[in-house]
């Protein structure tokens, strides 16, 4: 195949399908078997050094906030991330000093001279270049043609390839495969095998989650798996996928989880002016409050958010159609 | 319908967009997130088409948003996905896209050039060492690259008309020679159709791909759009005279889309 023109940006995961395969094989369990855990059980477990992660949605919305906060307690070192966007997570793990290079669809406002002054790495991509890089790491195939990227600065700094497809012989592009270490998603409901529910529509949960080497749940609500079986259309990732589950209840706080709470205003301000801050003072002050000052996730819930506040959130989730 | 007196220049780009929308009424719109494309879909459908075909890049397939819009309303919030068709996800909808399902694409860009190019991204000449970074691409390529028609937001201001704009992050008509978006690997038969200003309305010439001046509002004349464009466009045989606002759809921005003005607020007061 003729390549017409490569993006200079660097590959920070090379696609290997057959490592993957291997990977899967020796290291994944394929039975059904009980995988629920705390957080810190999960993190110290699943989350190494140096790790590539990718989380689905953001801690705005339907994010794994409670997770992302337990690898910056645990202070997990040169990370990755496949962000397609960039809201608080990378804010967080680059003030927190757990970062080193970031794979961007989206990059949300305020920091960008942050990463640079801590040295981390940025590579260009669009939003559904990376859900497509994702989904070729999810479907076990090297690369994946897509439409759009071509002509553009965004393919310039990419790692996409522009290449004469062999069938039409038209011009294509290439975009490859993603398979992250460590794909983190919060879900509405899973078993204790690993089968989760996500409702609403979402960024691209069963791609992340299919793409990684390995996957930690964290969900609203562990339900039986007689409610799976009954109703197994409503599954969107099963449970082979999966190597740990964490309940994690108002998991996404300071974010929103559509049909069970609203997002809390107030303190997602409290975060953002946290990020942007050139300083990094208040970006201390809040990792101290909010992260290395609890114990875990409960204990934030407890001291940091209490149950007026909770309530209240719950209350303005107002609109349930559609979310159970 | 009543013309109204008093209205922001955001204002106005959003009732002219929904001007144009109103005459394609039976297409599909994918939308950039917030700001005043979703603004202008928004003011639409709850003005006169609660069906319209409206998509965004979390998967939401044609939703009714609860509306008003608050600063969280963002993707995948049980809100802004009220009462969809369908819930997809960004694959899914990307999907639709290459198919050619979606016949208009919106978006805002920072800057723009004779060719329609997007700028999201960053301003200065060293991608590595930005003069101001920006949040990028996002979905906005894909929707610039696959739509069958892209229709731009920009201010009608001369640092935003430019030769030569500083990054493209999103594709118009690149260097605007036949078949360039082709050659690049973009589907044939797309690429930018209009550049909606405050006070102006551009399109581009059939053959060469260059900006061309097809109208502008009624209170400025064709050489003050002119004079804030750093580049001289086509100017049409026929300039239309667009539109303006009217105090029913100024009524629906204010009172049920956009109470706070976060967006809408934005720009310049013009008072008639």
């Amino acid at each position: 195949m003729e390549i017409l023109t490569s993006g200079k940006g660097e590959l920070f995961k090379l696609p290997d399908p057959d490592g993957h395969r291997a990977y899967m094989r020796d290291h994944r369990s394929h039975a059904l078997t009980e995988k629920l855990m705390t957080e810190q059980e999960a993190v110290k477990k699943y989350v190494s050094d140096g790790d590539y992660l990718c989380y689905d949605c953001t801690m705005l919305m339907r994010g794994p906030s409670s997770i992302i906060r337990e690898i910056i307690r645990q202070k997990k070192k040169d990370l990755g991330v496949g962000a397609r966007f960039t809201y608080l997570v990378v804010g967080l793990l680059n003030g927190a000093g757990c970062l080193n290079r970031v794979d961007v669809g989206y990059m949300g406002v305020g920091y960008f001279n942050l990463l640079y002054s801590h040295g981390v790495k940025v590579t260009e991509w669009t939003n559904c270049s990376l859900t497509m890089r994702l989904l070729a790491g999810s479907l076990g195939i090297p690369f994946i043609a897509v439409r759009f990227l071509g002509g553009t600065d965004a393919f310039q700094y990419s790692g996409a390839k522009l290449v004469n497809d062999p069938w039409t012989g038209q011009p294509t592009v290439l975009v490859p495969a993603l398979n992250p270490d460590v794909a983190i998603i919060h879900a509405h409901q899973a078993d204790i095998y690993g089968n989760a529910r996500i409702f609403g529509p979402s960024v691209s949960p069963a791609e992340i989650a299919g793409a990684s080497k390995k996957v930690i749940i964290s969900a609203e609500e562990i339900i039986d798996n007689e409610l799976i079986r009954r109703e197994p259309g409503k599954t969107t990732i099963p449970y082979y996928l999966v190597d740990a589950v964490v309940h994690a209840p108002f998991g996404c706080h300071p974010g929103e989880v559509a049909g069970k709470y609203t997002s809390d205003t107030e303190m997602i301000f409290e975060a953002l002016s946290a990020c942007g801050d050139p300083t990094e003072k208040a970006m201390e002050a809040y990792l101290e409050k909010y992260i290395y000052g609890v114990a875990n996730h409960q204990e934030y819930l407890e001291k940091r958010v209490g149950l007026p506040k909770i309530l209240q959130l719950t209350e303005q989730a107002k609109i349930k159609q559609g979310y159970s | 319908m009543t013309i109204a007196k008093s209205f922001t220049e955001v204002e106005a780009t959003c009732c002219t967009t929904a001007h144009l929308i109103l005459k394609e009424h039976d297409k599909s719109y994918w939308v950039g997130g917030g700001g005043t494309p979703m603004m202008s879909a928004l003011l639409v459908q709850k003005l006169y088409l609660p069906d319209l075909t409206l998509v965004f890049e979390d998967g939401n397939i044609s939703a009714q948003p609860d509306l008003p819009i608050d600063p969280m309303m963002a993707f995948v919030s049980g809100r802004i996905n009220y009462r969809a068709n369908a819930w997809s996800t960004m694959n899914g909808v990307c999907g639709h896209c290459s198919l050619g399902l979606y016949d208009y694409g919106m978006l805002l860009t920072l800057q723009t050039d004779p060719y329609g190019n997007i700028n999201s991204s960053m301003l200065g000449n060293d991608f590595y060492h930005p003069g101001r970074r920006f949040g990028g691409a996002g979905g906005a390529n894909e929707i610039a690259s696959m739509c069958w028609r892209t229709i731009l937001h920009c201010p009608q201001e001369k640092r935003k008309f430019v030769k030569k704009i500083d990054f493209i992050t999103s594709p118009g008509f690149l260097d605007g020679s036949p078949h360039a978006r082709e050659k690049a690997g973009l589907p044939p038969n797309t690429g930018p159709y209009r550049v909606i200003t405050p006070e102006a309305i551009f399109g581009f010439d059939e053959e060469t791909h260059y900006m061309k001046l097809l109208g502008h509002s009624e209170w400025v004349t064709v050489k003050d759009v002119l004079d804030k464009m750093d580049f001289e466009p086509i100017v049409a045989s026929k300039l239309e005279i667009l539109e303006s606002p009217t105090e029913e759809e100024l009524q629906v921005l204010r009172v049920f889309i956009d109470p706070r003005g976060g967006t809408i607020g934005g720009g310049k007061w013009i008072n008639l």
